[in-house]
């Protein structure tokens, strides 16, 4: 598609863009190269208890946690786990949503109402308790957490997809072609789907930064992956005990969820801009 | 840009000197007048904060018993006697004095006279029988200990101020419980009685002791208030504190920095040696150091294989990495303790040196025994406790290096009580403390090792041995110090031998206090709590 | 009338919302591990007990005639019984909403009184200095943790400096009140020593609840002064007579209103969800806590109970703000 080469070089001129897609490459290096990078791998289990608490310096570049493991080494290592919890949450929330928002907008009736109502219902209590409860109840583990995230996030993308295929519907190009009998399956594939592919993608990139964000939450309070997984939000509890004088430990795992987050919204913008530049009603920017 | 500035101005022509300047200015009127008044210091009339770190989700003395809520039995409340001091010893209280009779079933309390409750009430022995009956009805709290020496209705009211407690079989330990049983009073719980739940309801936010002080407010999202109470049958000194106030505070930080600032009096005694060590150097903070007598140790699941293989858990008996715990992790402010008895009470074998963390003693432990370990094991802490999370992890790394694989669970307390009820449901190891209830070697090894404790959070090791049960049957019946001395002896040996648990350190007791207090009078069982001593010194 | 016809039709779908939002948490609710009856029965029962307390908590019945009674008391205001505390869920959540309520409105306050007019003097002043820091803040504002702000701040100005107090409400027990809000029942007391310790609790917690909503509010303010001025700013050269203020305030305050009011539900939703994780890490006593402490301890009613109220008031919030929008902009109606 000429279509692609347009897009990246539209958002090649934008520059908070181009700084997302860096953290993002970045984040993903990181994690890919950990073993590489890290400059004591062996950490992700191993305990040194002498060496505990200790500042950043030239052996730790980060200092060392509460076990005496290097907090940079771990840092890395929970790039991992993070891209993993990610990608499969809004992936599996990309595939749940996507389907529920195509057969609500494609059927009318009460198949449609159905969908669209559930999906409120799971829109109606913050994501966030939400996802809390589900990871309670099936138990603090890497993929409850991922499940839980899944379940909680797959209504923004049915809104979305319900609204274009709504929209796409009343297109003359769509009547007429239903109307020469092709089946709704060939409709949608070949006809609804490509053009729906911007909002989608767009709602990924953004989606991305909200999991990561509800991920480390969970984390946090406990519900994530058990001791000694190095996630990035648990980090941050353990942290707690030692502040004030500790407090490169706290703020190290805060920043890298910060600048992941943040690369992925910038992304996110960017490709919005440039994608579906009519989504105006939820402030895209206007600068040249 | 021509246009920019037109907007922008006519848009500050409007705006100028307007009702936003001085909306601003209010808020900053207010804002100052929020700091300066917060900078303002406190009320006239004496009052201790103490910053507790679980929550007082009751008031009612008969529904726990545990030390995290001492508080409100030992302020609101009184009983027979009462654990004081350390080391600690039992001082008459409500009862001047008891007999007992030759077969040891019988004990004869004499209640002294003219001692009243908060409403002005005299106690009489029917409180006393009221009391024991509660408790035992309602099942709760130390009902479970109670229960297996004293059978409902079995206790008689002789005269006014005369009760007899009879028991099912001679126990050595029943003096040593008897301070559990509170005295309430029974006149007001039975018009508050809803259903036959003994007042229950009722007594969860309010208050029919007999206690020092009296409760003023309580919330259970907040903590308790408490006044004192001048007609306290125990005579009062010149000085006193006026207001008691028990908060929940759930966070080790909040709690120390609160004491650092002067917002809290005191606070739990038992945290992490780095903040032992904030608080030594805070001006305002002085440190109470005591010997206590509180373990902590892994439970192990003796029932579930492959843990019922002796050698499997001697194995993992040499895979906790003690000294970095204790002296690392822990900063040295534990003994190790290697018998589940305090080293410093009677009891402990002294010849017994336990295990040490030795990696290949544990992996040939794992070669001779007969079962293999082919599944990850289960280790328990729990939740908001950080040292159990971190004990977890040193085991887990241990065990991995042994060749162990393992999976980290937790649980908050009482689900983690829950699960401790049956084998089927309880973790395969579970890290925790066993306190002081009562200053009795049973208090630990005999009701964690008993195999008819089985269902109680002690006894979550799930242990069975004949001839440990009978030694323990043999110093629950004798009274003879030195017969059941030798018998706890001797049963240590058994345990520590078939390594049925991982026993940890003993603690110390660093107990932050405001510097200006007098008269903390700390027990290990009520960890200082008890205020009716406690005065500021100017 | 379209407006009636709109109100009627979301009015009808809100009693089944909220029946299946109950449905789906009462079976996630439900499928606990621990078993909590048992927890409640004490140390010490028998199993023989545990069931006498299940059968009278109704527990031991099928999961349809439980929640068919649960509903049927929900619409008695009978919310059922916590598990843990014994007390009334009603109860227990009454005495945590205000809580929650007045650090929400507060945060919300903030979050409008900056976030707005840094909105529109960020329009005005595009691709200044001024401007690019606006929109860094912007930006970062939906990057960060609110869990993490909330300890940095606690780290920074509590910790460090001194400046505010480290967490919960209130140093010691509330003024004696009747809204339960402490900025009011303080000041209605005359209570002027709780009033400043109250708002000197609420600077941190508010701060880092706001913090999103204002980048947020930010975000679509500018965006939308920025549409009118493009838009219409031919139309003022063009305009005869009318002094230009009074066009640009017409039509700046409308669309910096109407971008709050699309918001507010969005507002809402964020600063809902932020409440939980924020009330946690400052030990706030609202129903925050009580929800992730009530899921923590698998007492089921407290969290039905949470979800009840949290989920009613969602969507009214939500029908409101639909409503409200029709009135002031008939062209943003989503149909």
């Amino acid at each position: 598609m000429s279509g692609l080469g347009f897009v990246l070089a539209r958002l090649a001129r934008d520059r908070s863009a181009l700084i997302g897609l860096v953290l993002i490459l970045a984040l993903v290096a990181c994690a890919v190269f950990a073993p590489l990078l890290a400059t004591h791998p062996e950490d992700v289990l191993e305990l040194h208890p002498a060496e505990r608490l200790k500042p950043p310096g030239p052996e730790h570049w980060l200092g060392t946690d509460r076990m005496g493991s290097d907090i940079y080494s771990r840092l890395l290592f929970g790039a991992r786990i993070t891209i993993l919890i990610g990608l499969i949450a809004v992936g599996a929330s990309l595939l749940v949503g996507v389907l529920a928002g195509l057969v609500a907008g494609y059927y009318h009736g009460w198949l449609s109402d159905l969908v669209m109502r559930v999906s409120d219902i799971f829109l109606a209590v913050p994501q966030v308790v939400l996802a809390i409860a589900i990871a309670q109840t099936l138990g603090p583990s890497l993929p409850n957490v991922i499940l839980a995230l899944s379940a909680t996030y797959w209504p923004w993308f049915a809104r979305v997809v319900y609204a274009e295929t709504r929209a796409l519907q009343k297109e003359v190009f769509v009547e007429s072609t239903a109307a020469l009998g092709a089946s709704p399956w060939r409709l949608v594939v070949l006809h609804v789907l490509p053009n729906i592919a911007s909002p989608i993608i767009v709602r990924a990139s953004i989606g991305m930064g909200f999991t990561i964000l509800t991920a480390a939450a969970l984390g946090f309070l406990g519900l994530g992956p058990p001791p000694p997984t190095p996630e990035w939000g648990r980090t941050i509890a353990e942290a707690r005990e030692f502040l004030p004088d500790a407090w490169w430990y706290a703020a190290a795992p805060g920043l890298a969820i910060f600048l992941t987050v943040m690369g992925f919204n910038l992304l996110g913008d960017g490709l919005r801009d440039v994608l579906d530049p009519r989504i105006r009603r939820s402030g895209g920017r206007h600068d040249a | 840009m021509k246009h920019g500035q037109a907007w922008r101005a006519s848009f500050l022509g409007r705006r100028a000197g307007g009702a936003a300047g001085r909306a601003l200015a209010a808020v900053a009127v207010l804002l100052a007048a929020a700091l300066t008044v917060v900078a303002v210091p406190a009320q006239a009339q004496t009052r201790f904060v103490f910053a507790n770190e679980s929550p007082y989700d009751t008031m009612d003395p008969h529904a726990a018993f545990d030390v995290g809520r001492v508080a409100v039995r030992l302020n609101l409340y009184d009983g027979l006697y009462r654990w004081l001091d350390n080391p600690p010893a039992l001082q008459p209280w409500l009862a001047e004095s008891h007999t007992v009779s030759a077969d040891g079933l019988t004990y004869t309390f004499k209640l002294r006279r003219g001692a009243k409750f908060h409403d002005g009430t005299e106690i009489t022995a029917d409180d006393v029988r009221y009391s024991i009956e509660r408790i035992l009805a309602l099942k709760k709290g130390a009902a479970s200990l109670l229960g297996t020496m004293v059978a409902p209705g079995s206790t008689k009211v002789v005269d006014r101020h005369t009760v007899q407690f009879s028991l099912t079989k001679p126990s050595a330990i029943f003096l040593a419980v008897v301070p559990e049983v509170h005295v309430v009073n029974s006149a007001l719980l039975k018009k508050q009685e809803k259903e036959g739940d003994w007042g229950a309801a009722w007594l969860t936010s309010n208050d029919a002791g007999s206690g020092s002080y009296l409760l003023s407010r309580y919330d259970p999202a907040i903590g308790f208030i408490a006044k004192r109470f001048p007609g306290h049958f125990m005579a009062w000194g010149p000085k006193y504190i006026d207001e008691i106030e028990f908060r929940h505070v759930k966070e080790d930080n909040t709690r120390v920095l609160g004491m650092i600032k002067g917002d809290y009096q005191g606070t739990g005694g038992y945290l992490p040696a780095d903040q032992v060590k904030r608080l030594r150097e805070a001006p305002n903070v002085k440190m109470v150091e005591q010997e206590s007598m509180r373990i902590m140790m892994f439970q192990i699941n003796n029932q579930r294989a492959p843990l019922n293989d002796v050698n499997v858990r001697r194995a993992i008996s040499y895979a906790f990495d003690y000294d970095g715990f204790n002296k690392e992790i822990l900063g040295g402010s534990v003994e190790r303790n290697p018998v589940p008895i305090p080293n410093n009470l009677w009891g402990v074998p002294r010849d017994v040196k336990g295990y040490t963390y030795d990696l290949d003693k544990a992996k040939q432990e794992l070669a001779r025994a007969k079962t293999k370990v082919d599944r990850p094991l289960t280790v328990g802490y729990l939740t908001g406790f950080s040292q159990t999370e971190q004990a977890a992890t040193v085991m887990a790394n241990g065990l991995r290096k042994a060749g162990i694989e393992t999976k980290i669970v937790s649980e908050l307390w009482p689900a983690m009580v829950e699960r401790m009820k049956k084998p089927e449901t309880s973790p395969d190891l579970v890290v925790y403390w066993i306190s002081t209830y009562y200053a009795d070697p049973n208090n630990w090894i005999g009701e964690m090792f008993h195999s008819g404790q089985w269902g109680t959070f002690k006894a979550s090791s799930f242990y069975k041995n004949a001839k440990v049960d009978e030694l323990l049957d043999v110093a629950l019946k004798s009274t003879d110090r030195k017969v059941r001395e030798k018998a706890y002896q001797d049963a240590a040996r058994i345990v520590v031998d078939e390594a049925a648990g991982v026993w940890i350190y003993n603690t110390k007791y660093f107990g932050p206090w405001a510097k200006t207090l007098e008269g903390i009078r700390f027990s290990p069982i009520g960890n200082g709590q008890e205020m009716r001593w406690v005065h500021y010194a100017k | 009338m379209r407006l009636l016809a709109l109100v009627l039709r979301r009015l009808a779908w809100f009693v089944p919302t909220l029946v299946g939002l109950l449905a789906v948490t009462f079976v996630v609710s439900r499928v606990v591990p621990a078993d909590p009856v048992a927890l409640v029965a004490g140390d010490t029962a028998t199993p023989a007990q545990v069931e006498a307390l299940r059968r009278q908590l109704g527990l031991d019945r099928s999961l349809p005639v439980q929640f068919v009674t649960y509903v049927g008391g929900l619409l008695r205001g009978d919310m059922g019984t916590s598990l843990f505390t014994t007390r009334p869920i009603a109860e227990d959540l009454a005495s945590r909403l205000p809580a929650t309520i007045e650090l929400t409105l507060v945060a919300m306050v903030v979050s409008v009184a900056v976030g707005i007019p840094l909105g529109v003097v960020s329009a005005l002043w595009r691709n200044s200095v001024l401007d690019h820091v606006v929109r860094v803040v912007t930006v970062s504002g939906l990057a960060i943790a609110s869990f993490w702000l909330g300890i940095m701040l606690q780290l920074l100005f509590a910790m460090r400096l001194g400046w505010a107090p480290l967490n919960g409400r209130l140093r010691g027990f509330p003024p004696q009140g009747v809204t339960g809000l402490f900025l009011i029942d303080a000041p209605l007391a005359g209570d002027w020593a709780a009033f400043g310790n109250a708002l000197a609790h609420l600077a941190l917690p508010a701060a880092t609840l706001a913090f999103p909503a204002l980048a947020t509010l930010v975000r679509f303010t500018r965006a939308g002064v920025l549409d009118v001025m493009q838009s219409n700013f031919v139309l003022y050269e063009r305009a005869m007579g009318l002094p230009p203020s009074v066009i640009v305030w017409k039509y700046i305050l409308r669309s910096a209103l109407t971008s709050t009011v699309t918001q507010i539900g969005l507002l809402f939703g964020i600063l809902l969800a932020g409440a939980v994780v924020t009330e946690t890490v400052f030990d706030w006593p609202g129903i925050g806590t009580y929800a992730v402490n009530s899921i923590i301890r698998s007492d089921y009613n407290g969290v039905m109970g949470f979800t009840v109220w949290a989920g009613a008031i969602f969507i009214v919030v939500n029908l409101v703000v639909d409503i409200a929008l029709t009135f002031i902009d008939p062209r943003e109606r989503v149909t």
